[in-house]
């Protein structure tokens, strides 16, 4: 009798789960479903649950010369190069960040946690002016710098990590062996780096592509990059070309999440 | 390293100086040369001000409570190392690559009245006609904006909360249950407080990012009373040049709240962790 109560209870907890799991998968999986059945849709209207037809004809434009191919290669150029640039620059900051202790490094990490916990309207609209002043207002590089001032705090925090958490030993050991500092870089210090550099890079990668309010201030309306384009069809009423451009800007954004989760899984950078 | 720090932090100060400089009518549309509160008094007397400040507040913390339970759920119910607990997780965190606008997206073809949810209730007899759906999109009470971001950033809080659980809560509550402790108890003394302490820095960000936001709610937020983020961006492109400087004043209020947010959080977790000697 006293067994049957926690078996019960397992039972219990059994269900739960499976009913957890059921609306877990309605919930995730469903509406990425939604997403694929809208991009091929043809008309479908209410009531109808499904559609009453199926083309093609939206998922022709990504591959055309229309608004779509071009905000998707907008969007390929300004989050390639702010993953580059941030990397760079975010790389020495988090090292440099690294080497402070007491006050110092709280406030350094506060520094470079600023540009993350602005809203990035709100940061836009401080950012707007001193774009138009310099004439980058609506440009691509205007834009591309607006991405860099979150994508590097991001980066730098990151790398402020790593190398907190960085086995200096074999540094110190090459050091003591006469190698010299830029040796130890490149023998050392970059090779324990090479994972950390390919999560920096998906991070700042997927910071730029998913940008919205910095790019439709800064760019002005005349940089159209996939989130801005789906954001008009979703707003136009045109659901099956914003299906289209939504499951554009998903498949980046996953491959990026399934990397750094790769990456994470194998690190062993970290001093035991 | 000084250097480095206030590279980072420079452009977002200088739009905060701007920010105030352009709210005190010192540079910016309508600008008048001279420093002066009246704009900050005007916008701040505004009834629309304060009634989008409070419901996106309230929107917001609906949002983050919401999407934190539910974190809070999954990591609880699937923490183990078996087939069906890893599938829970993995679930959980398929919205976490979505881009908001596409969450975005989402909330409106699933919520609105001809969207699959009314389809589905058509389909089975529910309602007769999309009128008869409880109109949860553009809605006073921001019920679908709250449900949409919440199952944008629970993914997020579900990935943070199972890595502490797995990581820190289960040993001790392992502990407690070997001394005596109910399962009940070992969670509500053990496991809680070490969930709820890792989980709050993560808590804190998804709600300063959901205020902020601005993409989900242009696409599900009603418009009276605005959405703060909608206000700024009203604001900016106002037709009354002598008004788009209100966008700044506006803009303060989201960055007071973020400011005032990690505040808060710093000073809880100074009551609850106090450094060592």
């Amino acid at each position: 009798m006293t067994s049957s109560v926690p078996q019960a209870r397992r039972g219990g907890s059994h269900i739960v789960r499976v009913a957890l799991l059921a609306m877990l998968a309605l919930t995730s999986i469903g509406p990425l479903l939604l997403l694929a059945v809208w991009s091929i849709s043809g008309d479908w209207f209410f009531p109808a649950v499904f559609p009453r037809s199926v083309t093609l004809v939206a998922w022709r434009a990504p591959l055309g010369a229309d608004a779509l191919s071009s905000a998707l290669a907008t969007s390929l150029e300004l989050a390639i190069g702010t993953a580059v640039l941030a990397c760079l620059a975010g790389l020495p900051f988090g090292k440099l960040l690294s080497r402070a202790t007491g006050w110092r490094r709280h406030a350094a990490a506060a520094a470079a946690f600023l540009p993350v916990a602005a809203p990035p309207l709100a940061l836009a609209t401080g950012l707007q002016v001193a774009a138009l002043s310099l004439g980058l207002a609506g440009t691509r590089p205007g834009v591309l710098l607006a991405h860099l001032i979150p994508a590097t705090a991001y980066l730098s925090l990151l790398f402020l990590g790593t190398f907190t958490l960085l086995d200096p030993r074999p540094e110190e050991a090459a050091r003591t062996l006469g190698a010299s500092a830029a040796q130890v870089w490149w023998r050392v210090t970059l090779p324990q780096l090479r994972r950390p550099i390919g999560e920096a890079l998906a991070i700042g990668f997927l910071v730029s592509w998913t940008q919205f309010a910095l790019t439709l201030v800064v760019g002005a309306g005349a940089v159209r990059t996939l989130p801005l384009e789906v954001f008009a069809y979703v707003r136009a009423g045109d659901d099956r070309a914003a299906a289209v451009g939504a499951l554009l800007l998903i498949v980046p954004s996953s491959l990026a999440l399934v990397s750094l989760r790769w990456a994470a899984g194998r690190t062993s950078m970290l001093p035991s | 390293m000084l250097l480095a720090a206030a590279s980072l932090a420079a452009p977002v100060l200088a739009g905060i100086v701007y920010s105030v400089a352009a709210s005190v009518g010192l540079v910016g549309a309508g600008a008048t040369g001279h420093a002066s509160m009246a704009r900050v008094a005007y916008v701040l007397s505004e009834r629309v001000s304060w009634a989008s400040l409070l419901w996106t507040l309230g929107v917001s913390a609906v949002a983050t409570t919401l999407a934190t339970a539910g974190a809070v759920v999954v990591a609880v119910m699937f923490r183990d190392n078996t087939t069906m607990h890893r599938t829970g997780r993995l679930l959980a965190s398929l919205p976490l690559p979505i881009p908001h606008v596409v969450a975005g997206a989402l909330g409106l073809w699933s919520l609105s009245q001809s969207g699959m949810l009314a389809r589905v209730a058509f389909a089975l007899g529910v309602i007769a006609q999309p009128a008869d759906m409880p109109a949860l999109v553009y809605d006073h009470f921001g019920a679908g904006l709250a449900l949409t971001l919440a199952w944008k950033e629970m993914a997020f809080l579900g990935v943070v909360a199972t890595a502490l659980l797995v990581t820190r809560g289960s040993a001790a509550e392992e502990a407690a249950r070997t001394l005596g402790a109910s399962a009940r108890v070992a969670f509500r003394r053990v496991t809680w407080p070490l969930l709820w302490r890792g989980l709050a820095p993560a808590v804190v960000a998804v709600f300063v990012f959901v205020t902020g936001n601005y993409e989900v709610a242009a696409l599900l937020a009603p418009s009276n009373p605005p959405a703060l983020a909608l206000l700024v961006a009203e604001r900016a492109a106002d037709a009354d040049l002598s008004r788009r400087g209100d966008a700044y004043v506006a803009s303060l209020l989201l960055l007071g709240i973020a400011v005032a947010a990690v505040a808060v959080h710093e000073w809880a977790r100074a009551r609850w962790e106090p450094l060592a000697p």
